[in-house]
C-alpha cells in the first residue's frame, strides 16, 4: 500500500529510536555483544527506512487521506512526510542543512545555507523552517544525547563561548572551527567564497543560481569582480583570507582551552549570560 | 530626577506602562520645538498612538509594513555575511585597508539582550585601547533627555585607523541619479546626529575627546532602482546644534509642569471626555508637519481647525495677527476694519482677494 509510506517511516523511526535507547542502554552496561547485535539490527532497519523514504509519492487522492491521518503524528514525522513534495526535497530540513554547512565548511547563517542549498542541491529551503531548528535540536541531545550522528549547533563567540546569533554550525566539527572571533566572519566570507568557486569549479554545468551565488561573492572580494573564472575568484579570495587567518585562528584557539570546563550541552549549544542583579549604571 | 517629579509623570501617564523615547521620537523633538503638549507628553513616557485612539483620533495607518519590511531586508543584506557589502563601500569610500575587516555584534552580550548589559558592553569595546575594533553592530547608546537616560540603537558603528568614529546609518529610500528625497535625507542626520551625541557622550565618560567622533555620518542607501548600497557622506554639524539646543531646553521639565495643572492625568482608564479637557489644557502648537512625526497630530488639527496656524508655518507667518481664517476673509472682502498691528497683513489679503475676483470673475 503506498499510502503506507508515512506510517511505515514513522513505524521504522520509532523501532529505530527503540534500539539506540537499548544499546546506550547495553554500552552503559558494558555489554558489548549485545551492542553489536542490535547495531546490526539498527542498520537493517535504517536501510528499510531509506527505502520507505525513496518510494514515489502517493497519487493525490490517497496524499489527501495521509495528511488527515497526519493531523495527530509528531511535528518529526510530519516534516519527513511533507518533505515528500517534489523528488529534490526528500531530504529532512536538518540533512539539507547539513550538506549546505559541509560544502561551506565554515559556520553560515541561514541565508548563506538556503543559497547555498538552491544553488548546489536544488531544492529550496523555507528560512522560517530555520527558526525552531536549533531549539529542536538542543531538545533532541537534552533528552538523549549523542543518539544522532551528527547536532546542528550555533557557533560560539569566542570572549564568552555564547552561542552567536544565526550562525549555524556542525556539532562533529572540532571545536575550534565552531569559535567565532572578530576577524571570523570576514575569514568565513572568503572560506566560503573559496569553497563555492571549488564546487561551481567542480560542477560541470552549474546552475544559473550556484553562478549567481559565486558573483556575489566575488563582487565583494578585492579583486574577485575581474577574476572572470572560479579559479579567479578563489585566488583572490585567498590572497585577502592570508591578511587575517593567522590572527583569527590565535583568537580562537586562545579560547579553545575555555572550553575545557562547558558541559556537553554547553559546548554545543553555547552559555548563556544572566544578569544576576540589574546594576544602575547609565553613565 | 526628584521622586514627586516621577511621581508626577508617573500620574499624568496613569498605569499603562512607559514608552521610552529614541532616535526618532528624539529628531521628532526638533521639527516641532515649541509644542509642549508633545514635550510634556513624551517626558511622562505616554504611548500616543493608544491615548489618540482613546479620545476618538485613531490613527488610519500606522509606519507601513512593506516599509519597514523593507528597510529590515536591505539592512540585513547590507550586513549579510561578516558586512561584505558593506566593507566593500567602506573601502571605497573611507579608503578602509585591508586588515580592518573585525566585526563586532552587540545585539547581545552572552546570549542576553538587557539593554544596561549591552550598554557596559558597549563601553568595554568602544572605549579599549589595545587592538580597537572596526565595525560595531547595534551599539547601545544612552542619552539624557528631559532628564531622563535614553537607550539608543544605531545601526552601526564603523572605526577609522584614524582614531575616529563614523556612525553608519543604513536606510531604505532610494538615491536616484545622485539624488534622493530631502525629507528623508533630513530625517536620517538629524536621528544620526542623535547618535553622534550619544556617542560622544559614552566617549566622553572615558576622557575621550569629542572629535573622536566623526561630524560626517555615513548614510547606505540603494542605488537607484536596484538593491545595490551606495555610501554618501551627510555632515550633521547643522543637526548637532539644533538638537543640542533643544535637548538643553528639556533638560527640566519642572518648568514646562508648572504651566499645567496640578491634577492633569492623561491616563487611558479615564473617561475621554476627561482625557480630553486635561489634554486641552496643556498647550499645543499644532504645525501640518506634526502629521509625519506625532500621533496626537489629528488631535491637535481637529482642535485648530479655523486658526491660520493649521494652514502651516509659511501661512501663519505671512498672517502674523490674523489669528483665525473668518477674520482673514473678513479682513480681505473689507468687511472687518483691521486692528492696527493686522493693516500689513489686510494689505496684502486684500490685493489676493482682488486678483481672484479679477481671474475668477462671477465664480469667486
Amino acid at each position: 500500500m503506498v499510502c503506507g509510506v508515512d506510517l511505515s517511516i514513522e513505524e521504522l523511526e520509532r523501532r529505530m529510536d527503540d534500539l539506540r535507547d537499548r544499546m546506550r542502554q547495553a554500552g552503559a552496561d558494558g555489554d558489548q555483544a549485545l551492542v553489536r547485535e542490535l547495531s546490526a539490527q539498527l542498520r537493517t532497519e535504517q536501510r528499510a527506512w531509506e527505502r520507505a523514504l525513496l518510494k514515489p509519492p502517493a497519487p493525490p487522492e490517497q496524499r489527501r487521506r495521509a495528511a488527515k491521518r497526519q493531523a495527530g503524528l509528531p511535528e518529526r514525522a510530519k516534516d519527513l512526510a511533507g518533505s515528500q513534495e517534489g523528488a529534490a526535497s526528500l531530504v529532512p530540513l536538518r540533512e539539507q542543512v547539513h550538506h549546505a554547512l559541509t560544502l561551506l565548511t565554515v559556520p553560515a547563517a541561514p541565508r548563506l545555507i538556503t543559497a547555498v542549498h538552491t544553488a548546489f542541491f536544488g531544492a529550496t529551503i523555507h528560512s522560517s523552517r530555520f527558526t525552531s531548528l536549533t531549539r529542536d535540536e538542543k531538545r533532541s541531545f537534552e533528552s538523549s544525547p549523542y543518539a544522532r550522528p551528527y547536532y546542528l549547533c550555533p557557533a560560539l563567540t569566542a570572549d564568552r563561548l555564547a552561542p552567536v546569533r544565526g550562525l549555524l554550525s556542525i556539532s562533529t566539527w572540532p571545536i575550534v572551527e565552531r569559535l567565532v572571533g572578530p576577524l571570523s566572519p570576514r575569514v568565513h566570507f572568503l572560506t566560503a567564497a573559496m569553497r563555492v568557486a571549488e564546487a561551481v569549479d567542480r560542477t560541470e554545468q552549474p546552475r544559473p543560481e550556484a553562478r549567481r551565488l559565486l558573483m556575489r561573492f566575488a563582487a565583494n572580494i578585492p579583486g574577485g569582480a575581474d577574476a572572470g573564472t572560479p579559479q579567479g575568484v578563489v585566488a583572490a579570495a585567498r590572497a585577502e583570507l592570508v591578511i587575517h587567518e593567522d590572527a583569527d585562528r590565535e583568537t580562537r584557539e586562545a579560547a579553545v582551552d575555555r572550553t575545557g570546563t562547558l558541559t556537553d550541552v554547553q559546548r554545543l549549544f553555547g552559555v548563556r549570560l544572566d544578569v544576576i542583579e540589574a546594576e544602575e549604571d547609565a553613565g | 530626577m526628584t521622586d514627586g517629579l516621577d511621581e508626577r509623570l508617573r500620574r499624568i501617564r496613569g498605569d499603562s506602562p512607559e514608552k521610552r523615547h529614541n532616535a526618532r521620537t528624539i529628531s521628532a523633538l526638533t521639527s516641532n520645538p515649541g509644542c509642549n503638549r508633545r514635550a510634556i507628553m513624551d517626558a511622562a513616557g505616554i504611548d500616543k498612538p493608544t491615548l489618540a485612539q482613546h479620545i476618538g483620533f485613531p490613527l488610519p495607518f500606522g509606519q507601513s509594513q512593506f516599509a519597514i519590511v523593507r528597510g529590515n531586508i536591505f539592512e540585513a543584506q547590507v550586513k549579510a555575511d561578516g558586512c561584505a557589502e558593506l566593507i566593500t563601500l567602506l573601502r571605497e569610500h573611507l579608503k578602509l585597508s585591508l586588515p580592518e575587516v573585525s566585526y563586532e555584534d552587540l545585539n547581545e552580550v552572552g546570549g542576553n539582550d538587557d539593554n544596561r548589559l549591552r550598554h557596559r558592553d558597549t563601553r568595554t569595546r568602544l572605549c579599549r585601547q589595545e587592538e580597537p575594533g572596526t565595525l560595531f553592530d547595534h551599539p547601545m547608546l544612552t542619552l539624557t533627555v528631559a532628564g531622563r537616560d535614553v537607550f539608543l540603537e544605531p545601526d552601526l558603528i564603523c572605526f577609522q585607523i584614524k582614531g575616529k568614529y563614523h556612525i553608519v546609518e543604513i536606510k531604505s529610500f532610494a538615491v536616484i541619479d545622485g539624488q534622493a528625497d530631502g525629507s528623508k535625507v533630513a530625517a536620517a542626520a538629524i536621528q544620526s546626529a542623535v547618535y553622534v551625541i550619544a556617542l560622544r557622550n559614552l566617549l566622553a565618560s572615558r576622557s575621550i575627546p569629542a572629535d573622536a567622533v566623526s561630524d560626517d555620518v555615513i548614510l547606505v542607501t540603494p542605488k537607484d532602482f536596484s538593491n545595490r548600497p551606495v555610501a554618501t557622506f551627510v555632515d550633521v554639524r547643522k543637526q548637532l546644534t539644533v538638537l543640542r539646543r533643544q535637548l538643553s531646553r528639556l533638560t527640566s521639565i519642572d518648568a514646562l509642569l508648572s504651566l499645567v495643572p496640578e491634577r492633569l492625568s492623561l491616563d487611558v482608564a479615564r473617561p475621554a471626555a476627561a482625557v480630553v479637557e486635561d489634554l486641552r489644557s496643556i498647550e499645543a502648537r499644532y504645525m501640518p508637519e506634526c502629521l509625519n512625526t506625532c500621533e496626537l497630530a489629528r488631535f491637535c488639527r481637529h482642535e485648530c481647525r479655523g486658526t491660520t496656524r493649521a494652514m502651516g508655518r509659511d501661512v501663519a507667518e505671512e498672517l502674523g495677527s490674523v489669528e483665525t481664517v473668518d477674520t482673514a476673509l473678513q479682513l480681505a472682502r473689507g468687511t472687518l476694519p483691521p486692528a492696527p498691528e493686522q493693516v500689513e497683513a489686510t494689505r496684502m489679503l486684500r490685493l489676493a482677494w482682488s486678483m481672484r475676483q479679477e481671474s475668477l470673475g462671477s465664480a469667486a
